[in-house]
């Protein structure tokens, strides 16, 4: 078994699932920094979304090992423990069409076991941020995408994260509301939370990420800094790199 | 590929994903379950000495054409149930609409496929419904081989009309006054006739023999059909005649021409009428109130909230209060008990609200059960991922749905209450006998709607909606019946006991506290193990595929 570096905030080694006879992920090696925003990169059915779901305990991984802000993925007495630091942003957001934004949040509070005060300041701070204070009270069954992926986010957020995951995040999202949340990510990652954004922008992924992964076919093609990816590869633009790295060109 | 062909296609489909095969299982048995009892109820009728006197008596030839009429009555039963909940959903919110209004297709195009969509369905449901018990009567009446050729087309006439006119109607409607209190009329219709097409079906279960030969009555001394059944009901009878009725055969083609007509204009109303229903979306404010902290409390109040919050959930509980009613005033299942006087009035009437509540907590609690996890299916995500501890999160639940299963007990209680002119005493002991029931009821409902083979995930983790909720819903009327067994043949054996010892009336009494106690026992070992496996249930189905 592949040795997990112990000062990240996320490691795997050898990570591997397997449907079938497909594999969606093989051998991925990860080693995220606390506090660092990484970016994760791939074609529609690279493996992010597999991965993100190994890393927050929804699928359970055919080969390798995993680690979440310290907390190994299989220890199962660790289980609730690892859960309550790591955020999920899925692509879907699982909202309840039939209560309000604001209900939703306290609800989602409460299974993180945040205290009322916290969850109050923090949600009320959130809701403004995102622009969904004159939302909040509304009914989750009238809001369009961006805002059911706003409101889970501010849900998400309001249980204080050590490690969030964030998959496609700024679908749907308008630009407004896209440049608040990267000003957020960017905060959140200065207050230490270690990010794991997976995207289809390469240009929010470019501007805001420490360093960048690019998955093709389950494996991990190539990661670095977004300079360090363009001087690799020697081309100017992200995209070219993104291009590039998935033998696209 | 035409929409036509994409749907054949999902369909054909099905059998390829582990889903779809159980989904085709699953409502195949229900479907074959129904064909079989209309079979059972056609050979009742067929093989009746009573019945064929009473042909005898209002002449053959008038009383099969009633007998077939009724034996066509499922069809437009079963389009009326399709055409106002199912196809009303999918002509306003259906998840293709975006995509049929972006195609460049007619605009109607989409509204036709609708009509197909819920064409297909009532004629599946119809021929289950109705094809058994009128190919009964065609075989016992000898009839030739174009009889049996023409049933299709019998069917036909008596859905096809009356969903067309049902989408068009509702178009219409939505056309000219599309506002918030017309989608509440609208969906309490939809609500009311999923709600009557189970009750007509629970009639016919519970109706028996004697029901059955009310309703031969009936169908042989009918003086004329309902206009939805009669051109079917005349084409099929005259086939069993030496001369063929052309007219009839006219008739029937004559009522789908028409409603393709109708349908035809009806269907360039869809794309204003849709808009018009999205105007008409409400978005009301909601008055911001504090929430708990607390896991279970916090899951109590977001099940009561989304109850209180879902103007559908809110009218399905009154139309189960109708409900109710109609089977306290109808005294289903009861009028023996209330009849048998050798027992004293007081037993008599506990027996018949015990009987009512059991019947009526039976029909709701299978809905009941997709609050702990089969509802929870998009949102089963949160749930994985929440820290909390699986015991809270099935209390937090639980407490809801005992909250919601006082509906019935209260119902019963009220109606039965004040039909049967219970004393305050009655009524106490029923309802401390009911709570006993009710958490008897939570304890199977905690383990059945958590049990792994019912409520499995699929690969990706994901709880897959639907498929199982025949079997599911079987396995939790056996387990709430075995649940409650015990304390159900205590008190058959002590009624018996009590009629054939002529027990005092005080010596009830000295012994009401000790049966009483000895129930609660009983229901709170139930609810105990229940909620134990209930948990390592949660666990399994929570835990990483």
């Amino acid at each position: 078994m592949t040795d997990l570096d112990d000062s990240a905030a996320i490691a795997t080694a050898g990570l591997g699932r397997r449907f079938g006879t497909k594999w969606a992920v093989q051998d991925l090696a990860l080693a995220i920094r606390p506090g660092e925003l990484y970016g994760f990169l791939g074609q529609n059915g690279a493996g992010k979304t597999t991965t993100i779901r190994m890393l927050a305990g929804l699928l359970r991984p055919t080969t390798g090992t995993l680690r979440v802000a310290g907390i190994a993925g299989d220890t199962r007495g660790s289980e609730r423990q690892r859960k309550q630091v790591v955020g999920l942003v899925p692509d879907t957001p699982p909202l309840y069409d039939y209560l309000t934004g604001r209900q939703y949040v306290a609800l989602v509070a409460s299974l993180w076991h945040v205290a009322r005060q916290d969850r109050d300041a923090r949600s009320e701070r959130l809701f403004e941020l995102l622009g969904l204070t004159d939302a909040a009270d509304e009914l989750c069954k009238g809001y369009s995408h961006g805002m059911r992926k706003k409101v889970h986010i501010a849900a998400v957020l309001a249980t204080a994260p050590q490690v969030l995951l964030l998959d496609e995040p700024t679908t749907g999202l308008d630009p407004l509301s896209t440049r608040r949340f990267k000003d957020l990510l960017l905060e959140e990652g200065q207050k230490g939370t270690t990010i794991l954004l997976s995207t289809h922008v390469l240009d929010v992924a470019a501007e805001v990420c420490d360093r960048i992964g690019i998955l093709a076919a389950g494996t991990l093609r190539c990661e670095g800094t977004p300079a360090e990816l363009q001087e690799r590869f020697g081309v100017d633009s992200f995209e070219d790199v993104f291009l590039r790295a998935t033998d696209e060109e | 590929m035409s929409l036509l062909a994409a749907d054949l296609r999902a369909l054909a489909n099905l059998p390829r994903a582990p889903l779809g095969r159980r989904l085709l299982l699953h409502v195949g048995i229900g479907l074959g379950l129904l064909a079989l009892l209309s079979w059972w109820i056609a050979q009742n009728v067929v093989t009746s000495p009573e019945v064929a006197a009473m042909l005898r008596r209002h002449g053959g030839d008038r009383s099969i054409l009633g007998l077939l009429g009724m034996g066509l009555l499922p069809c437009p039963v079963a389009a009326t149930w399709l055409g106002l909940s199912l196809a009303q959903r999918q002509l306003f919110e259906t998840p293709e609409l975006p995509l049929w209004q972006s195609a460049p297709m007619p605009q109607w195009r989409g509204t036709i496929q609708i009509l197909l969509r819920a064409t297909f369905l009532a004629v599946v449901w119809s021929l289950a419904l109705s094809g058994p018990f009128v190919l009964t009567l065609l075989q016992h009446e000898r009839a030739p081989w174009h009889a049996y050729a023409l049933l299709p087309l019998a069917v036909a006439t008596a859905t096809v009309p009356l969903i067309a006119i049902l989408l068009v109607v509702q178009i219409a409607l939505v056309r000219l006054f599309a506002s918030r209190a017309l989608r509440l009329v609208l969906t309490t219709l939809g609500a009311a006739a999923s709600v009557g097409f189970s009750t007509w079906l629970l009639m016919i279960l519970f109706s028996g023999s004697e029901g059955g030969s009310r309703f031969v009555a009936r169908a042989a001394s009918a003086d004329s059909l309902p206009w939805t059944v009669d051109a079917g009901a005349h084409l099929l009878a005259s086939t069993l005649t030496d001369q063929f009725n052309f007219a009839a055969l006219q008739s029937c083609f004559a009522w789908l021409l028409l409603a393709t007509a109708v349908f035809w204009f009806g269907a360039r109303l869809h794309p204003k009428a849709i808009e018009a229903h999205r105007l008409a979306e409400p978005t009301l404010r909601r008055r911001r109130r504090d929430w708990p902290v607390g896991i279970a409390a916090t899951i109590r109040k977001k099940e009561l909230a989304q109850v209180l919050q879902q103007p559908g959930a809110l009218i399905g509980f009154l139309i189960f209060a109708f409900l109710v009613f109609a089977l306290v005033n109808r005294q289903v299942l009861v009028g023996g008990i209330l009849a048998d006087h050798r027992l004293p009035l007081e037993v008599r009437q506990l027996s018949a609200m015990l009987a009512q509540w059991f019947l009526a907590t039976m029909l709701v609690l299978y809905p009941h059960m997709g609050r702990l996890v089969q509802w929870e299916a998009p949102q089963w995500p949160l749930w994985v991922t929440a820290p909390a501890s699986h015991a809270a999160i099935l209390r937090g639940k639980l407490e809801a749905v005992g909250l919601l299963l006082l509906w019935p007990l209260l119902l019963v209680a009220t109606v039965s209450g004040h039909a049967l002119g219970a004393s305050p005493r009655t009524l106490s002991l029923f309802l401390i006998v009911t709570a006993g029931g009710t958490i008897v009821a939570l304890g199977v409902l905690a383990f059945v709607g958590t049990l792994p083979l019912l409520v499995r995930p699929d690969d990706s983790g994901t709880i897959a909606q639907g498929g199982r909720g025949f079997f599911a819903s079987l396995v939790l009327i056996l387990g709430f019946q075995l649940g409650v067994a015990p304390a159900g043949f205590a008190w058959i054996w002590l009624s018996i006991w009590a009629r054939e010892n002529h027990v005092s009336t005080e010596l009830a009494h000295d012994w009401t506290g000790a049966v009483l106690a000895a129930g609660a026992g009983w229901a709170v070992l139930v609810f105990a193990v229940g909620f134990g496996l209930a948990v390592r249930n949660y666990g399994k189905l929570a835990a990483p595929r």
